[in-house]
């Protein structure tokens, strides 16, 4: 059985009493009744706050895009302007709802749900803490990947079903980049998995360890430059700038969405900025040790032993810990998609075609093959490791 | 019990986007449809704890396939009106003689092989198929494409390779020769 926010909850004493409590008050067993409530909530809280931080991302953005530009930016709504996001959802719900007298109804109306139901899913696989995760997939990362391609097919199926050139001409570079760049990205994921051994996130977290020298990223050259190609390729999966071409306003009006009006187009918007999260998730899991926290604080086995703690309670700090380290490095990533939307020129889309073809997929195939032979050579272990063996080895011999 | 639901509600959703697609007028309604229909299939693939190809399912076919469809249409001009300018449908009509004797037969063939398949199942009701243990089948998928059939996995990667190379063949612009 996979582990899930279910079997970590079900160790705790009071959700075993309530089960069996319930068992007799009903009549039946009621494990399978408990575990469908508590994956209802789990998902409703994720979905809440995910859509809460991607609201808050729009905020993000016009604030640190203000920072660079010497501006102040949203200042009016509540304190520092936190709530503009709040104020602009009001807005787009009490906007006229628009569908161009042209536009294919169903399709059109199909769009926004697509792009947003392909970003919802991939969160069933997103690893917040050891504990709480919707489901530890065995195929978990490849999922995700799969799941993350249905927002190419919203965003095709908006820009056709528009009826309108700009609308089209966004759709279709939106689908092309999302197709192309998925090939290096997949191959820098495969790289990773060949480190890990497999492809559920908690394989994948549980080769790394707390400390930065036990993160993928450090683990060896060819891990190092992956990541980088992955964090340019998932900039441009998820339309950021310097590849918002689907989008580019200064040719396009706005893209894909340009006839788009209300909530529908701010759907769009919302389902964007939660992607952003899940892939700065994703790279913050693949590369910089996830939600893993130096000194076993995860499981709680240190607060016990040194401090005497119930054990439900060590874990559940630990968990909280571990929640902690994951959107810390997953928000930093997000502060740098940011900064580097409002420093970095657009690329034109002849550019974006070689970048992709002609530098990153053959550097990721290349990183492929360099981990494949890291593996046999080194027997997996880390370059840390490896320095430190070898200094350890000097040094008995003097 | 929600083995039984999920395999309701993926059944439903196969056979009825499968439906769809084929009394569906537009073209691109009839790709959005079976992309329901591919979902549908990747759930019956889940309901029999085959997650590595319900997950292959949705990346192949969701992404690629659904997406690769979706610009072969709009690039050919394929959701214009049926009607051409003369008023006259241009999509060949089905019930002429000739489609109902094929697909008659057709539906012969197909049946008597589909009786052939659920023979044994409908002769022998105790050896009902039963869902093992969700056991991770990813490794063992791998242990076998890279040991007892290599030479299949083989063939297919330089199958792909080729039509990779055609495509590139065909579509890469030809320099006129000035003489």
């Amino acid at each position: 059985m996979n582990s899930t926010v279910v079997t970590y909850l079900s160790q705790s004493k009071e959700l075993t009493n309530a089960i069996s409590w319930l068992t007799k008050a009903l009549g039946f067993d009621a494990s399978s009744l408990v575990a469908f409530v508590i994956f209802l909530v789990a998902c409703l809280i994720v979905v809440g706050v995910m859509s809460t931080i991607g609201g808050l991302g729009t905020y993000a953005e016009r604030k640190i895009s203000a920072d660079l530009q010497m501006r102040i930016g949203p200042n009016r709504v509540g304190p520092y302007g936190i709530l503009q996001f709040l104020a602009d959802g009001v807005k787009m719900i009490l906007k006229e709802d628009i569908i161009p007298s042209g536009a294919d109804r169903f399709t059109f109306m199909l769009a926004p749900f697509l792009c947003l139901v392909g970003v919802f899913a991939t969160l069933a696989v997103i690893p917040f803490s050891s504990g709480f995760i919707l489901a530890d997939l065995n195929v978990g990362i490849f999922y995700l990947v799969g799941m993350a391609s249905l927002v190419g097919v919203g965003v095709f199926l908006g820009g056709y079903a528009s009826n309108s050139k700009w609308s089209m001409l966004g759709g279709m570079r939106g689908a092309s980049q999302i197709i192309s760049y998925e090939i290096p990205a997949t191959i820098t994921i495969i790289s990773i998995v060949l480190l890990a051994g497999g492809l559920s996130m908690g394989t994948l977290i549980g080769g790394q360890g707390g400390m930065p020298q036990e993160w993928y990223l450090f683990h060896n050259p060819f891990a190092f430059v992956g990541f980088f190609v992955f964090f340019i390729a998932a900039l441009a999966e998820t339309n950021r700038a310097p590849f918002d071409l689907p989008e580019a306003e200064s040719e396009l009006v706005s893209g894909y969405h340009t006839e788009y009006s209300g909530m529908r187009f701010g759907l769009f918007a919302l389902a964007e900025y939660i992607e952003v999260f899940v892939v700065c998730g994703v790279a913050t899991a693949l590369f910089l040790g996830g939600y893993k926290v130096p000194f076993d604080l995860g499981t709680g086995a240190i607060l016990v032993e040194k401090l005497g703690m119930d054990e439900m309670l060590a874990k559940n700090i630990g968990q909280l810990l571990e929640m902690g380290a994951f959107f810390t490095k997953t928000f930093a990533l997000y502060y740098v998609v940011i900064w580097v939307r409002w420093t970095l020129p657009r690329l034109r889309v002849d550019q974006l075609m070689t970048l992709c073809w002609k530098y990153l997929t053959p550097i990721a195939i290349f990183n492929l093959l360099g981990c494949a032979v890291w593996m046999y050579a080194f027997d997996g272990k880390s370059i840390y490791s490896l320095i430190f063996e070898t200094a350890a080895t000097v040094a008995g011999h003097h | 019990m929600f083995t039984n639901t999920l395999f309701l509600l993926s059944a439903a959703l196969t056979l009825g986007g499968a439906i769809a697609v084929v009394y569906s007028q537009n073209l691109m309604h009839a790709c959005i449809y079976l992309l329901a229909s591919f979902f549908g299939v990747a759930g019956l693939y889940a309901c029999i704890g085959a997650d590595f190809l319900a997950a292959t399912q949705l990346v192949v076919y969701a992404g690629g396939v659904v997406i690769l469809m979706l610009f072969a249409i709009m690039l050919t001009g394929g959701t214009g009106n049926n009607i051409n300018r003369y008023g006259l449908e241009k999509i060949a009509a089905m019930g002429n003689k000739k489609t109902y004797f094929f697909a008659g037969i057709t539906a012969i063939l197909a049946s008597l092989i589909v009786l052939k398949i659920i023979a044994n199942v409908l002769k022998d009701q105790s050896t009902t198929a039963v869902i093992t243990a969700n056991a991770p089948t990813v490794e063992r998928i791998g242990t076998l494409l890279a040991t007892d059939h290599i030479l299949a996995f083989e063939i297919s990667s330089v199958m792909l390779l080729g039509a990779l190379i055609g495509a590139a063949v065909i579509s890469r612009p030809r320099k006129e020769r000035h003489d």
